[in-house]
């Protein structure tokens, strides 16, 4: 498999950080982004295989938004989205049903905050394997 | 359960303030008899008993004095009993009027007087503030003494001071008149009970439903209070091992790391460190709310001010910032919890340095006030947005300029200070206009008076 870039985007850089680093340690290419607007840059300049956004950013929905953003443009078309996010806790909303409803959730797969390094890396390998 | 630091129900307070409202009007009444036996007899020339209507109102005037005394002596003693004790002052009161009543009307005309309509008064204040029962006997009252004028007059047994005057009826009705009016007067008494009786249990039971939910609301928040507690206490611990074990990888005590390790760690252990103090403020505000009492000692606020201002020095001289003190107090030594009330200051200083920009400064002011100490810390600082004022004390706010400043902070350190202050029955006033500064001001009495500061000065539950 050829390197896959990765874009994660996420306001908190501790986050961004540690993703990275297991990413990078799996001999993903990776580039962060701490916001929507930093984000949606990213993606146009660097053109990722794969996002991993966070949901909560600034507004509490950026994250939501900025995936709508994404598949509503023909443009990015081809871009996995995997939601990473730690609201589930709080608002009672269990994503994994809603993931993959285009006008609602519109991503490829939902993972939970915390997850483990391992997880994500399998997720990420799913995804990207098409499977 | 009313327990010692409830707020006794508010029906009971209000029979106290009726019983002086009573005596009040009273007062008036009495000048109203004084009056009305001076045009009647004086300027209308109706032939009433001028001396023994002034006499009536002589004696009115020496047992409302009396129950005065008895009402203000009765407020001295404990809780429980004084309910009952005023209760039955109100209810001899109304007694006492009703025969005080029907004295006067014998003494100018006795059932010819358009007068005996008063009655209604006594029995809508009965019904309102006595049980059912009682104000139906006191209607029962009313009308035996009413019969029993009558018949005393019509048989001759006591003299009918007849008026002659053409406002009144007259007294050669008969017999059948009689009946009637006074038929009519009995039924008028205890309807004007059975309905203004009705209408007061049907508030007082609401208002009674009321402060039980307000209680069980005080008690539900009282078990939400002890939750955090247990839980953040649990939290706590497991913070604390991770922030040690980490902080052994962080010195390398363990040898040594490379820069990238060196880096994750540091910021896992910042992360930890942030957690950490959270957790604490969090559970130092529920042990405050939870606290039943406070430990009360003497101590000197201007020694407090002046620890409170070395604590926060170093953090003002890295900023550059000039921190100032000034103390108008003509005796410094208050009476409150010195631990609390170091810590409320120490949080109030430490937020006006942190949210001052370089070169900026932060006044600690302390004066008089009456029977208060009032202790102001001014800074010119980013202030708070105007439209965010009204929750700055709010548990987890944090201003939106505040967060830019500083990302981690609790949002507790204002709400911890305010429950400080309320708990000693002071006041917590903010005053800021964005980009210029903020001035916080609390009010806090020398001496609180209840030493076992009580629950209900929590939040006001509306």
């Amino acid at each position: 498999m050829e390197t896959a870039k990765i874009l994660i985007v996420d306001d908190d850089r501790d986050m961004t950080s540690s993703l990275k680093a297991v990413l990078e340690g799996r001999r993903f290419c990776v580039v962060t982004a701490c916001d929507r607007r930093e984000g949606m840059e990213a993606l146009r300049s660097e053109s990722p295989d794969l996002v991993i956004l966070d949901v909560m950013m600034d507004t509490w929905q950026d994250g939501f938004e900025m995936a709508r953003e994404i598949k509503n443009d023909a443009k990015f078309g081809d871009v996995l989205i995997l939601m990473l996010t730690g609201v589930k806790d709080k608002s009672g909303i269990d994503f994994k049903t809603s993931a993959g409803d285009p006008a609602w959730l519109p991503v490829d797969a939902f993972l939970d905050k915390p997850v483990g390094g391992d997880v994500l890396v399998a997720e990420v390998e799913r995804l990207l394997a098409g499977t | 359960m009313p327990g010692r630091d409830m707020e006794p129900l508010p029906r009971d307070a209000r029979l106290a303030k009726r019983a002086h409202w009573l005596i009040r009007v009273r007062w008036i009444a009495i000048a109203g008899v004084v009056a009305a036996t001076f045009i009647s007899y004086r300027l209308m020339h109706i032939p009433v008993q001028e001396h023994a209507l002034y006499a009536v109102a002589a004696v009115l005037a020496a047992y409302n004095t009396v129950f005065l005394i008895l009402l203000k002596r009765s407020a001295r003693h404990n809780e429980e009993t004084v309910v009952a004790k005023v209760h039955r002052i109100v209810s001899v009161q109304i007694s006492l009027d009703l025969v005080m009543l029907t004295v006067l009307l014998h003494f100018s005309g006795g059932i010819e007087n358009p007068f005996m309509v008063y009655f209604v008064f006594h029995m809508v204040i009965a019904s309102i503030l006595l049980p059912a029962r009682e104000s139906y006997l006191q209607a029962t009252l009313a009308v035996a003494l009413l019969v029993l004028l009558v018949l005393l007059e019509s048989n001759g047994w006591i003299r009918h001071y007849c008026l002659d005057h053409e406002l009144f009826e007259g007294v050669h009705h008969g017999g059948l008149f009689v009946t009637a009016k006074v038929g009519v007067f009995a039924t008028t008494l205890y309807i004007v009970v059975y309905m203004a009786g009705s209408i007061a249990t049907q508030l007082r039971n609401q208002e009674e439903a009321y402060w039980q939910a307000n209680i069980r609301l005080q008690q539900n928040d009282k078990v939400k209070d002890e939750y955090v507690a247990r839980v953040t206490h649990d939290i706590k611990g497991h913070l604390a091992a991770v922030q040690s074990c980490l902080e052994v990888v962080h010195n390398k005590t363990l040898g040594q790391l490379n820069e990238r390790q060196n880096d994750f760690v540091g910021r896992a252990l910042n992360r930890t460190r942030t957690l950490t103090n959270f957790v604490r403020a969090l559970l130092r505000l529920t042990q405050i709310r939870l606290a039943n009492s406070y430990e009360m000692q003497e101590f000197s606020l201007r020694e407090m001010m002046a620890n409170a201002i070395t604590a926060a020095e170093p953090r003002a001289e890295t900023k550059n910032i000039r921190l100032t003190t000034e103390v108008n107090l003509s005796n410094d030594i208050i009476l409150g919890n010195s631990m609390a009330i170091e810590e409320m200051l120490s949080n109030l200083l430490f937020n006006a340095v942190k949210y001052t920009p370089e070169t900026g400064m932060v006044a600690l002011r302390a004066g008089d006030t009456d029977d208060s100490v009032e202790i102001e810390v001014r800074d010119t600082g980013i202030g708070i947005p105007a439209e965010e004022m009204p929750r700055v004390f709010e548990e987890f706010f944090r201003a939106s300029n505040a967060r830019k400043v500083e990302r981690d902070g609790t949002g507790l350190g204002l709400t911890i200070a305010r429950q400080i202050v309320l708990r000693h029955h002071g006041d917590i006033r903010v005053e800021s206009v964005q980009g210029r500064g903020t001035t916080f001001t609390v009010t806090l009495p020398r001496r609180p008076t209840m030493p076992g500061l009580t629950r209900t000065k929590n939040e006001p539950i509306t």
